[in-house]
């Protein structure tokens, strides 16, 4: 009798040590077994129509706190991460190390100019949604709501989207890294009118 | 030499381990199964996606430019400005009873943006209607888009407003508002009156993020973050707690007559569709469904059960009809372009950069209809229902830095009343489910830093 629960507790203990220990690995390894650290491609042709397809090619990706590394494979490799803690290490960008890919910017504040990352390049940028509401850094500027188009973003203090369609009922189409249980992908939102909200703009894309 | 051995008593649980360790690493194997099949495909995907914005009401004498946005991109090519040559076709009727009419899409391309676009010959667009549906096609590929995705059975429709009763809002002032009369507030926290914030400490706010009032002026709220609805009967005291097996994220609702309810979430596994959820009174599983696309905004009772407003096709989709779960092949072959109402009747909107357009169409056509326009940009169309013989919108005005709902109580004449409430959206809730009408009231769903609330507005005698 003594023998069986002493098994049957060992037995417990070890599922839940071999469980724990599985985990916590599996939350750390997307970013060290897939992503680089490859340097960007200087590009001087850039368009909306170019952006929204390195938005899409990121849709259905997961989100990562702090990260910017996704593999286009439409699912979130590392799901139901901790949140908001960079050093998970999971799939997909956050709101605006996804918003700084698709935009293509430059590491520099400075630099306007395009550069095109890798999508299995781990790279947040230097934008926090704060910094982009703000229309800091050369290639960004803050535009009248009321005047933006596709691929022009909507960015408060804690979230940043892009917008990617209108529909008929006013709302409009967002395609955004929301949040580590949303992941990335296109929703509708009412972030054009709220005041939490302001417009922001990339500049210098190609006609 | 004694050679070391385990002892009965210490053997049992290190055979335990031993045991366990291989009963829990087959566990995990098996459990974390996607885990282990989720090792990443570098391979580059080919992109294929069209946006529409369709012009489902217009006025007399004005010109339609049907128009598509292209986002196409081959297999395996990195560069995402390289694209793909497309093309298509729009075919277009003035009703049910015509043949079809192809007209070949043109290529241009709008702020760098490819646009496929057509004009919809004069004699179409002064009937009363007609309806059109494109099929996009990638050249060199088997690649095919239906937009709508219903095709040749559900095609996009655009009316004609021979007559709209015109309203004209000037220039909203901001900060003369109406705040309403709180019926119901539960503080954020996870008691059990209270409504839970989803994770996230330094994510924008998201809670409580949908209601709906019955008949007898029960509220219903949403507590997703908790998995459940808590229900304020005008008699109870407190909230009664109906627990609910939801996915815990950003969902709309919207109750039935008998006292189920339908949960449309937004987030779906990956390769499926978000659910649609009912659930009866008690909050035992009835059943779900997925919708037919990706992106879904609304749920609302329709005449036959719930509909539900489908992206990227703009239409109202029933998902169940008297009962029967609607499968997403035949939602697509079943979308309307107005909201069905339980009297039959439906809703249609638009917001235009100008204007809004808004009719109320029977089986015989456009019987009411209104333009607004404004001298403040207005966002999106929170409500447009038929109240009595009159009609209610709520829309949001808009400025770079203020933000209110303007609610127009309307009838043939024109404004019949008119005021604005606060946003009051602290927490994000789903994007159109802050306002809702019931027994000559209007009710509105608000957040502020200790909770969230509901706020009633008597609309008087309709």
């Amino acid at each position: 009798m003594i023998s069986t629960r002493a098994f049957v507790t060992g037995l417990v203990v070890a599922i839940s040590l071999v469980a724990a220990s599985s985990a916590a690995a599996y939350h750390t390894r997307f970013v060290a077994d897939n992503c680089n650290n490859a340097a960007p491609t200087p590009t001087s042709y850039i368009t909306r129509d170019g952006s929204a397809t390195v938005a899409l090619r990121a849709r259905y990706e997961g989100y990562q706190w702090a990260g910017g590394c996704w593999n286009d494979n439409d699912r979130d490799d590392s799901p139901n991460d901790p949140h908001e803690d960079a050093a998970t290490g999971g799939a997909g960008g956050d709101c605006s190390g996804f918003t700084f890919k698709v935009w293509r910017e430059s590491l520099s504040t400075s630099d306007a100019g395009f550069q095109q990352w890798g999508m299995l390049r781990n790279v947040h940028g230097p934008y926090t949604s704060a910094a982009f509401k703000a229309g800091t850094g050369a290639p960004n500027t803050t535009v009248s709501k009321a005047a933006l188009i596709k691929m022009d973003a909507l960015a408060s203090d804690g979230h940043i989207g892009l917008i990617y369609a209108t529909n008929p009922d006013g709302t409009d189409q967002i395609i955004e890294a929301k949040g580590e249980d949303y992941g990335t992908n296109i929703w509708t939102r009412t972030y054009r009118g709220s005041s939490s909200y302001t417009g922001v703009r990339r500049t210098g894309w190609s006609s | 030499m004694r050679t070391p051995s385990l002892d009965r008593r210490h053997a049992a649980p290190v055979m335990g381990v031993v045991a366990g360790c291989a009963v829990a690493s087959l566990l995990v194997a098996a459990i974390g199964g996607t885990a282990v099949a989720q090792r990443p495909d570098p391979r580059v995907r080919a992109v294929f996606e069209v946006t529409h914005l369709p012009p489902l009401l217009r006025l007399p004498g004005e010109r339609v430019h049907l128009s598509y946005d292209v986002h196409c991109t081959r297999e395996g090519v990195e560069f995402p400005e390289s694209g793909c040559d497309v093309a298509g076709t729009v075919y277009v009727r003035i009703g049910p009873r015509d043949a079809f009419r192809p007209l070949r899409l043109e290529l241009t391309s709008v702020d760098g943006v490819p646009r496929l676009t057509a004009s919809v010959p004069t004699d179409l667009t002064a009937a009363r209607g007609f309806e059109y549906y494109a099929e996009i096609e990638a050249a060199g590929t088997t690649d095919r888009i239906l937009v709508p995705a219903g095709g040749v059975d559900a095609p996009h429709k655009s009316l004609l407003l021979p007559n709209p009763t015109e309203v004209s809002l000037g220039v909203h002032a901001f900060g003369f508002v109406t705040p309403g009369a709180r019926i119901v507030s539960a503080p954020w926290g996870d008691g059990s009156a209270s409504v839970g914030l989803e994770s996230g400490k330094n994510l924008s706010a998201i809670g409580a993020s949908a209601f709906d009032v019955s008949a007898d002026g029960t509220v219903s709220l949403l507590d997703e973050a908790h998995r459940r609805v808590l229900r304020w009967q005008s008699s109870a005291a407190g909230p009664m707690r109906v627990p609910l097996s939801i996915d815990g994220r950003m969902a709309d609702m919207s109750l039935d007559v008998d006292g189920s309810f339908y949960v449309l979430e937004s987030v779906a596994r990956p390769g499926q569709t978000p659910l649609v959820r009912h659930f009866d009174s008690t909050g035992r599983d009835l059943d779900a469904v997925e919708t037919a696309e990706g992106g879904s905004s609304q749920v609302r009772m329709g005449p036959k059960g719930p509909v539900v407003l489908q992206h990227p096709s703009h239409q109202w989709m029933p998902v169940a009809d008297r009962g029967a779960l609607v499968s997403p092949r035949d939602q697509k072959r079943n979308g309307r372009i107005g909201r069905p109402l339980r009297s039959g009747a439906e809703v249609v909107v638009l917001r235009r950069r100008q204007d809004i357009l808004s009719a109320l169409v029977s089986s015989r056509g456009v019987e009411r209809s209104w333009r607004v326009t404004s001298g403040t940009p207005l966002a999106e169309i929170q409500l447009a229902e038929p109240i009595g013989p009159r009609f209610l919108i709520v829309v949001r005005a808009y400025s770079d830095s203020a933000s209110e709902f303007v609610v127009l109580v309307l009838d043939r004449n024109g404004v019949v009343r008119t005021f604005s409430t606060p946003t009051d959206e602290w927490a994000e809730a789903t994007p159109l489910g802050r306002f809702r009408i019931a027994a000559n009231r209007l009710f509105r769903l608000g957040s502020d830093g200790r909770g969230a609330f509901v706020a009633a507005y008597d609309l008087g005698k309709s």
